[in-house]
């Protein structure tokens, strides 16, 4: 039996969430997810220093902070660098790509055109993290 | 007559012959005094003589062997006595005849002669005079005389001696120099370039117009003041003195300063700087030669600012290639999941009909984001670009083909030995994959053949790239290479295929063509530079 996930989906696009959402349930998953529509909100959610989610994943287009101001600053928190974070972007630019890894990121998947497609990707992904030990606070 | 009187007559007599005697006696004494006094004279005569002789020989010697022409002459001008250096100055033996020495003076000169001749007269000498003569072997010589007149015993002027000098050669340095000084001096004053030359602490001694005309000062204004304190701000001091401690080690070099003129603008000065000499070889100072570049320094900095915003705006425009690019995939992704979970919601409920339109969207939605992609590509050509990378082309379509969709009936076949050139590797992976995946899917016959090929062409490497599909009509041959310019309508193609090939083929510095019949095929060419 895999386990089950905390996951925080940093996900401005309201489609995108029900996507994702959908996805989960219809693979049959148990994970829990949190949402939050911005950077900034997402921090406040993890201030929670004792619900924190074992992934994060993270939208690299977003309002306010962008995706990699929000890496960064969560990179920098010792309390919360720890958390696997894999970035869902649309964006397959080197630019992005390569600022990702180095600033340390768990996974970069492109998001792809065709919903099946993306059951598909989000499947892989929770199930490889689902067999991983994570850590737990 | 008596005794007595013949004793007086006889003792007379006596007296009378003893005193004849002892006249004789100091006549002869003195005749002989005389003769002693004679003889000494004579040898004293003799002794003065030979000393003459002597003195006038060893004179005689003395003008001989004067390096500079001796000459005597008399009173009328007729030379008496030349020595070697004179007869080789003149060209001329005494023993040739007789030599009036004005004779030599030339026709114009005449006046100048006489007047001179009769100071020499007058005031028995003639110093540093200066005079043309026509030499016997009638060459112009320019000579410098100092003569005098020589007298008799009773002090009537007998004849006159000269010593002259040749300054013909002096005299030509002297003028050649003083016309490399004008020519100088005129270069100076009329060039372009401003001319300051300073002492070594730095006190101007002389500017020339062009510096003055740069500066605004006047030349009254400069001369004794320090340079550095008129036209220097404190920063550029010290570069500036730095720049001197060089010149004081000997070396020019030339820099650029910033400078205020009087008006206090600041100019932009090119210095080419050189130490200045004195005789003894001792620094004096500099000489600068100044060109004031501030236009060029604004054309410079001008050509700097739009480079920079040239760099930042073509990054901009990838980031907004890439923005646009996303934002508008995005929504096409949502429609996509929409319509998914239409179909799920509904399977079972919808019509044919509405299923085939369902489809419809679906592959419209693709072609949308092919597109985009496509867009997205051809503005990143340009970006990224390393062209100097060694690309052995043979491997490089190994792999091509390993990745490339190549259906059953389709055989490609790679020429050996294709070259290794120098490009952007994953440029010319874009550019062959573009131009076989076009090849592949206008195959239209039941074995299809694409052949690959390369031939040297100096300069250049010309590839093929040859199919036997459908072909293309002549007056499309310019038409596929513009950007959109599609001449399917396929959902597989947005038509940015070939300019993109275009593109990069132009980056590696060829060109690109083609050659193709309707019906039988396609051949394309392109070039890349060695």
């Amino acid at each position: 039996m895999n386990t089950s996930l905390k996951i925080l989906l940093i996900e401005d696009d309201a489609i995108e969430v029900m996507k994702f959402n959908r996805a989960v349930s219809s693979l049959n998953m148990s994970h829990k997810m949190v949402n939050a529509d911005n950077g900034e909100e997402a921090l406040k959610i993890l201030e929670q220093k004792d619900r924190l989610p074992n992934i994060i994943l993270l939208d690299l287009n977003m309002p306010k902070i962008n995706g990699i101001e929000f890496l960064s600053i969560l990179k920098k928190d010792p309390d919360l660098r720890h958390i696997p974070t894999v970035i869902l972007s649309t964006s397959n630019n080197q630019k992005d790509l390569l600022e990702c890894y180095k600033i340390g990121v768990a996974g970069y998947v492109l998001k792809p055109l065709k919903y099946e497609e993306y059951v598909s990707k989000i499947d892989k992904l929770l199930s490889y993290w689902s067999i991983n030990q994570l850590i737990t606070l | 007559m008596s005794q007595h009187e013949v004793e007086i007559l006889k003792r007379a007599l006596a007296r009378e012959r003893s005193a004849r005697k002892q006249a004789e006696e100091i006549l002869e004494k003195k005749s002989e005094e005389l003769y002693l006094l004679n003889q000494k004279n004579k040898k004293a005569k003799d002794q003065l003589e030979a000393l003459l002789k002597v003195k006038n020989s060893e004179l005689n010697g003395f003008y001989e062997n004067l390096v500079d022409p001796y000459i005597m002459m008399d009173l009328s001008g007729n030379a008496i006595k030349m020595n070697k250096a004179a007869e080789k100055l003149l060209a001329y033996n005494l023993s040739d005849g007789v030599l009036n020495l004005m004779k030599l003076t030339l026709p114009e000169d005449l006046d100048y002669v006489s007047n001179s001749f009769k100071i020499l007269s007058d005031t028995g000498k003639i110093s540093d005079f200066e005079i043309k003569i026509k030499t016997n072997a009638s060459e112009i010589k320019l000579v410098q005389v100092n003569a005098s007149i020589i007298y008799d015993g009773n002090n009537q002027p007998i004849a006159a001696q000269g010593i002259l000098r040749d300054i013909t050669l002096n005299k030509l340095y002297e003028k050649r120099l003083e016309a490399e000084k004008q020519k100088y001096s005129s270069i100076i004053a009329n060039m372009n370039l401003g001319l300051l030359e300073v002492d070594n602490d730095d006190k101007i001694l002389f500017v020339n117009q062009s510096f003055e005309e740069m500066c605004g000062y006047s030349s009254k204004e400069l001369i004794g003041k320090v340079a550095s304190s008129i036209f220097l701000r404190e920063e550029y001091k010290e570069k500036l003195a730095i720049e001197h401690e060089k010149r004081k080690e000997g070396s020019s070099n030339s820099y650029e300063i910033q400078v205020m003129t009087k008006t206090d603008e600041i100019r932009y000065w090119l210095i080419s700087g050189a130490p200045n000499y004195n005789l003894n070889g001792e620094i004096t100072g500099s000489i600068g030669i100044h060109l004031d570049i501030t236009n060029l320094k604004k054309l410079e900095k001008q050509k700097e600012e739009l480079l920079e915003e040239l760099a930042k705006s073509n990054e901009s425009l990838q980031e907004y290639a890439h923005i646009v690019s996303h934002d508008l995939k995005s929504p096409l992704r949502s429609i996509n999941a929409l319509i998914s979970w239409i179909k799920e919601d509904n399977l079972g409920n919808l019509d044919e009909i509405s299923n085939q339109n369902i489809l419809m969207i679906e592959k419209t939605l693709e072609k949308m984001e092919l597109l985009i992609s496509d867009v997205l590509e051809y503005s990143r050509v340009g970006a990224d670009l390393h062209l100097d990378q060694k690309v052995n082309i043979n491997d490089l379509l190994t792999e091509l083909l390993q990745v490339i969709y190549v259906p059953e009936n389709i055989h490609v076949s790679v020429e050996n030995n294709l070259p290794i050139i120098l490009g952007d590797k994953v440029k010319l992976e874009q550019l062959f994959q573009n131009l076989l995946s076009n090849a592949v899917k206008f195959s239209n016959k039941e074995i299809g053949e694409i052949k690959v090929g390369c031939v040297d062409v100096g300069t250049h490497f010309q590839f093929s790239v040859s199919d036997n599909g459908m072909g293309i009509e002549k007056q499309y041959f310019d038409k596929i290479f513009k950007i959109f310019q599609s001449l399917h309508k396929r959902k597989d193609s947005s038509g940015i295929g070939l300019s993109i090939v275009k593109k990069i083929v132009e980056l590696h510095h060829g060109s690109i063509w083609l050659e193709s019949k309707v019906g039988e095929g396609t051949i394309f060419y392109f070039t890349v530079k060695k």
